[in-house]
Order: structure tokens, then C-alpha cells, then sequence
């Protein structure tokens, strides 16, 4: 007996001092990825929350690719994600592998949320739990499944909680001095890949209206534009080699379109085509890529905080809060009331 | 036979005790890394108490052609940033703080390899200010926590604070995953005491790929950076030339390699000499070696006291330039 609690010392030892020795060995060389704010060591500190939010969390998948994340809600098997990442998905991937066809319920244009359900026999899918209120405080940790669905990635909550204001639709151009005199606009530049450019606009084609409506005046041109939203089509008439053509333009988004120009966008990898008009937003700095959004945001409690909704740039994320989702989905899902509930002791 | 065998165990127990006993002791952010949630709640807490204090320190400067970020050191008025967002000295600044109060400040000194850079408001203040720790006070897998302007200066956004750990340290550099972005550059990085351990300088593509001015850079040179002196590449280009490659250690600067037909390779410098005084000033970091070097002429004749394995020596050399 004495015997062996002696043995139990020895393993105890062993396993605590030798890390600790190597620690000191390495104090020049860097940080092993391991112990990182997103290596797997601090990852496992999150404990049990980590792994319902890994089997509470699906990968959208399009053509065999993923296109975002999906968060479980119930156990019927529906999901919300982020409406305008997941066009065209037909199928959702589980943690373990695991397939389902999709089907899609509903869409919330205003928020960029989107219902799906899993299609499947299953009785009862895992789903998240919902914090209640929108409490979370400044500084706060936060975590969000990974695209693979088997590790999370950490960071913490910063900025104002805040509504985004409305980006309007862009055509990927830089226009000329008021065309008063030469009888119209003069595009100066056109943006590679963009809307005009798609569209078959070129450097030196002359504005003259703009649906219908006769230009004069830069702004004027900025004025309708804007007000439009990405995705809208707007017909063009212009003045190339003194001949009038119609040209109809697809606009697009000005976070994309201008990306090649901010070298902060450059430096950030791809972000989400829709980051703006959400009337309320929770700001964090998850390292997750553009396909990383439409998954759940977890706090420590390892409860559902929001969804994230838009990868903005490199040190930041929006997810939209759970009390601003919670009024749309109970409109259209009776039976949620029951999920939502859940949590509250 | 069995006996000594169990008095070995006994002395390990014992001694693993105590190792126990000091872990307990530790706080969380001192751990190897953070084992539970109990751990990850107590290093939310202390960030938590630590913003409202050090963010009034903060200030986003309207830089040349584009903000920056910096952090007020003293109730006068000093900044520490990066030297590419000062850009020259001398230079007429406007910065502002997170309250939105906006003041005007010049540019003082720094260094090009480093990125250090200082202002100095002109208004006399008090200001609100943070403090610098002890030199080399900072390691390898401590927490920390960046604050900034990424995309410049927003009063709806507020303050943006982002958490890591020192990945690395290296002569002039501090590598951690606190993530940054333009507009963050000059911003100040806190260690879990609240005070500045580094100055956010550049990043690369992966998202563990920030750089920053340790701290150990304007402590080493701080005279040099406030007395209005900007070391830039151009200087070392055409400054004295000594020729050898260092490394920074307790005893002294190491010499890696010495440079074949240079000053250090004349005066018969060999690898592992250890520099120890320079004109009888001690220098024992890399960059006040380049700037102590580069501020002088080719042909300039300086004194080097330097040790050889355990004997300590000292020689007269004249310096060369960088294109013989």
C-alpha cells in the first residue's frame, strides 16, 4: 500500500517536471504551436464545451466544397447560417463525417441568416445552447468551431457592439472631371475582375445615363449607383468612339471590387462579400477564413453567444447577437421555443 | 536490496511536493499554458482590469500619409512608436487620444532596424501615461495584449484589444500571435502587469505572424531616440564599417563571423570574441553597436575592450566603410 502511493509520487513527477525542464531549454527558440492562443493544448483548457460545439456545428458543402458553417438549433436537425455565403448548398457535412441532404426554409435577407434543415431519420441531433441576454462584456472570450470540425479557434470580444451601416452597390470604376463640356463622364480607370469590367466597360467610355436618368455630373452617377445593392443590374449608356452602346452592369460589392487597392484587404486574405447593414453586431478577432462564417460564436460557459456573419479583416469578425436572431426564428419555428429555452436554469 | 531503491523514490516525492506547491502558488497567465476554465476566467479577469487603465495611454497619430498608433511613457508627454510611422524627425504631428481629445506633437528619434520610433507632445500635460518594465523582463510564451487603431482612428468602433503569447524574441524583433493590422503600427503590446513590452511594427501572411520593437530596443537607446537622432538605413550605409555579425548574450556581444577584408577582420577579430566596451561605453545590444558604428566616419579610430575565452583585451582600430 505504502508502497505503491510512493509509485504514484514517482508518475506524478515525471509528468510534471518534465515539461517543465524542456520549457527551460527552449526559453530562445519560439513557442510551440501547441501552446499558442490557438495551439491544441490552450484549445483543450475550453474542456467539454469545446466538443459540443464541435458535434453542434455542420459544414455547408457546395459541388464537394465548403462554402461555410451551419449552427444546429434543434434537434430536428435545422440549421442557420449566413444567407449569402451558402447559394447553392445541397449537403452538410457532421464532425464525424457524417452526410445529410439540405433543404432550405427560410430566408432572412435583413440579417444575411438563412434556415436549412438536415434531412435524415435521425431522432435527435445535437444542437447549441443559447445564452440568454445580450450580456457579454468587453475582453470576453469567445470560440468558434474550425472548417475541418475538429479543432476551435480562440480569440476574445473587442470593439463596441454596434449596427453597421448599409454599403451601397459598386461598378469598379474611377470616373473623370463633370462632363459638361465632352457630353458626358469619362471612366478613367476600370477595376480588373469588377462589375464594368465584366460588363465589357472601358477606360475612356463616356457616361451619359444611367437607367434612363441623363448625367451631367459625377456624383449624380455615385448617387444612383450607390443606392442600389450589390447583385442589382443598372443599364448604362455610354459614348465610345462616337458611338452610343447600352451596356448592362451587375453591381458588385465595395469591400471586394476594391481590394486590390487597401493594403490592409491585401494583407487579410479574402473577406465576406456582405459586411455591412446588420442592425446590431458583436465584434471579435477568430482567425477564421471567409468559409468560417455562418458557425456559432461560444462564451466560456461554452453557451451560444451569436453566429458569426462577416469575416471583415484580418483582426476582425462580426457575429450577430443571439437576441437579435432569437425574435426571427421563433416567428418562423414554433417548435424552437423549446430549444431557445434551453439553458436557462 | 529494496530499501535505497525506496529512499531514491522518497527524495523524488518530496521533492515533487514542492514542485506541486509552487504551481499552486502560480497565477494562470504564469502557466505553461492555461489547463481549465477556472485558468482561462482568471486571465480574462486580469486583461479585463488591465484595459481601462492602460487604453488612456493610447494614441492614434495622423501620420503623413496615412495613422498610426503609440503610447504615451510619461506624464510629459513622450511616445513610444514605430519609426515608420514617424518617418523623419522634426515632423509636426497630430494625435489623439481614445477620449478624443486630439493635441499636437513632434517627432523625435529612432531606428530603421528595430522600426522604433518617439514623439514628444508639446503641450506640457500631466498625461496620462504607462510604465516600461525592467529590461529583458519579457520571454518567450508570456501572455500579452495588443492595443491599436487597425483601419485607423473610429469612435463608433472603441478600442480594439487582441490577446497572444510571445511566440519569439530575436535581437530586434518579438514575434506573437496578438494580431495586427495597418493603422495598429506604433500601437503599444502590454505584458499581464500592464506595461509595455514591445511596439507593433509589421506582419506577414499567417495569422501567428506579428512583429513588434521590443521594448529592450528604446531602453537600450533611449538618449539616442529622444536626443532627435533617426538611425535610417541610409546612415549605416555610409557610416564607419566594423565588419562582424554578433549575437547578444549576458557576458556581452558574440561575434558570429567576421567579415573577410574588413576593420574587425585587420585588427584580427575571431569568432567568439565577446565584445565587452566600445570607447569605454558597455554595449551589449546589437543595434547601439550599429548605431554607435554608424555614427561615426570611415577612418575614425575607436577603442574595443573585448574578451577572448578568459582573458580580457584591448585594441585601437580604424573603422572602414561599407563599399571597399
Amino acid at each position: 500500500m505504502h508502497f505503491n502511493l510512493i509509485h504514484i509520487a514517482l508518475l506524478f513527477f515525471v509528468t510534471w517536471n518534465t515539461p517543465a525542464f524542456c520549457e527551460d531549454q527552449s526559453q530562445t527558440n519560439s513557442l510551440e504551436p501547441a501552446f499558442r492562443l490557438n495551439g491544441i493544448k490552450t484549445q483543450d483548457a475550453f474542456g467539454p464545451g469545446k466538443s459540443k460545439a464541435l458535434l453542434s456545428t455542420v459544414r455547408l458543402m457546395r459541388n464537394n466544397k465548403l462554402i461555410a458553417l451551419g449552427t444546429l438549433i434543434n434537434a430536428d436537425g435545422y440549421i442557420i447560417t449566413k444567407a449569402s455565403s451558402c447559394v447553392g448548398a445541397r449537403e452538410a457535412t457532421m464532425h464525424n463525417g457524417e452526410s445529410f441532404p439540405l433543404k432550405i426554409r427560410k430566408r432572412f435577407e435583413e440579417i444575411d441568416l438563412a434556415l436549412y434543415q438536415l434531412i435524415s431519420q435521425q431522432v435527435e441531433f445535437d444542437c447549441v445552447e443559447w445564452e440568454e441576454g445580450n450580456q457579454t462584456s468587453p475582453a470576453s472570450w469567445v470560440f468558434s468551431p474550425y472548417l475541418g470540425l475538429q479543432e476551435i479557434r480562440i480569440g476574445i470580444t473587442s470593439g463596441n457592439p454596434r449596427t453597421i451601416g448599409r454599403e451601397g452597390g459598386v461598378m469598379g470604376v474611377m470616373l473623370g472631371r463633370d462632363g459638361k463640356e465632352n457630353g458626358g463622364i469619362e471612366i478613367n480607370e476600370v477595376v480588373p475582375q469588377a462589375a464594368a469590367d465584366r460588363a465589357g466597360l472601358l477606360a475612356q467610355d463616356l457616361i451619359l445615363s444611367v437607367d434612363g436618368r441623363r448625367v451631367l455630373r459625377k456624383n449624380q452617377v455615385i448617387q444612383i449607383v450607390s443606392s442600389k445593392d450589390p447583385g442589382d443590374m443598372i443599364t448604362l449608356e455610354i459614348l465610345r468612339n462616337n458611338k452610343k452602346k447600352q451596356l448592362k452592369v451587375t453591381l458588385g460589392h465595395n469591400s471586394v471590387t476594391f481590394e486590390l487597392f487597401n493594403r490592409n484587404l491585401q494583407m487579410s486574405g479574402p473577406v465576406s462579400k456582405r459586411k455591412d447593414n446588420f442592425p446590431l453586431i458583436l465584434q471579435h478577432d477568430l482567425p477564421l477564413p471567409k468559409e468560417g462564417m455562418g458557425g456559432p460564436l461560444f462564451n466560456l460557459k461554452g453557451k451560444c453567444i451569436g453566429i458569426n456573419i462577416a469575416r471583415v479583416d484580418r483582426v476582425s469578425t462580426f457575429a450577430l447577437p443571439a437576441e437579435t436572431i432569437k425574435p426571427y426564428l421563433k416567428k418562423w419555428l414554433p417548435t424552437l421555443d423549446k430549444t431557445l429555452s434551453k439553458g436557462i436554469p | 536490496m529494496p530499501l535505497p531503491f525506496q529512499r531514491i523514490l522518497l527524495t523524488f516525492f518530496f521533492s515533487g511536493v514542492i514542485g506541486f506547491s509552487e504551481v499552486v502558488d502560480q497565477q494562470a497567465w504564469e502557466k505553461k499554458v492555461p489547463e481549465n476554465r477556472a485558468d482561462l476566467a482568471a486571465i480574462q479577469a486580469r486583461l479585463q482590469e488591465l484595459i481601462p487603465v492602460t487604453q488612456k495611454a493610447l494614441v492614434s497619430i495622423e501620420a503623413n500619409d496615412g495613422a498610426g498608433s503609440g503610447v504615451i511613457v510619461s506624464p510629459d508627454g513622450l511616445i513610444l512608436s514605430a519609426a515608420h510611422v514617424i518617418g523623419r524627425t522634426g515632423v509636426n504631428m497630430e494625435v489623439r487620444l481614445l477620449d478624443g481629445r486630439r493635441t499636437n506633437a513632434v517627432s523625435l528619434g529612432g531606428s530603421e532596424i528595430s522600426d522604433a520610433g518617439m514623439l514628444q507632445i508639446k503641450e506640457p500635460g500631466p498625461w496620462p501615461y504607462v510604465k516600461i518594465p525592467k529590461l529583458h523582463s519579457s520571454k518567450v510564451g508570456d501572455w500579452c495584449f495588443g492595443l491599436g487603431h487597425p483601419g485607423g482612428f473610429d469612435i463608433e468602433r472603441g478600442l480594439v484589444v487582441r490577446i497572444g503569447r510571445i511566440i519569439e524574441k530575436k535581437d530586434e524583433t518579438m514575434q506573437t500571435d496578438s494580431r495586427l493590422l495597418g493603422g495598429d503600427s506604433g500601437g503599444p503590446l502590454f505584458n499581464f502587469e500592464g506595461k509595455v513590452i514591445a511596439i507593433h511594427s509589421r506582419i506577414s501572411n499567417e495569422p501567428d505572424q506579428n512583429f513588434h520593437v521590443p521594448i529592450e530596443s528604446f531602453q537600450e537607446n533611449w538618449e539616442f531616440f529622444r536626443e532627435q537622432d533617426l538611425l535610417t538605413f541610409e546612415n549605416i550605409e555610409q557610416g564607419g564599417f566594423l565588419g562582424i555579425a554578433c549575437e547578444e548574450s549576458d557576458q556581452g556581444l558574440v561575434i558570429q563571423s567576421v567579415i573577410p577584408g574588413t576593420a574587425a577582420e585587420k585588427a584580427g577579430f575571431q569568432e567568439n570574441d565577446i565584445i565587452l566596451k566600445i570607447d569605454d561605453e558597455v554595449i551589449r545590444n546589437r543595434e547601439k553597436l550599429t548605431i554607435f558604428i554608424s555614427g561615426k566616419e570611415p577612418e575614425d579610430e575607436i577603442k574595443i575592450e573585448y574578451q577572448r575565452q578568459m582573458s580580457t583585451a584591448t585594441l585601437k582600430l580604424k573603422l572602414g566603410s561599407r563599399f571597399e
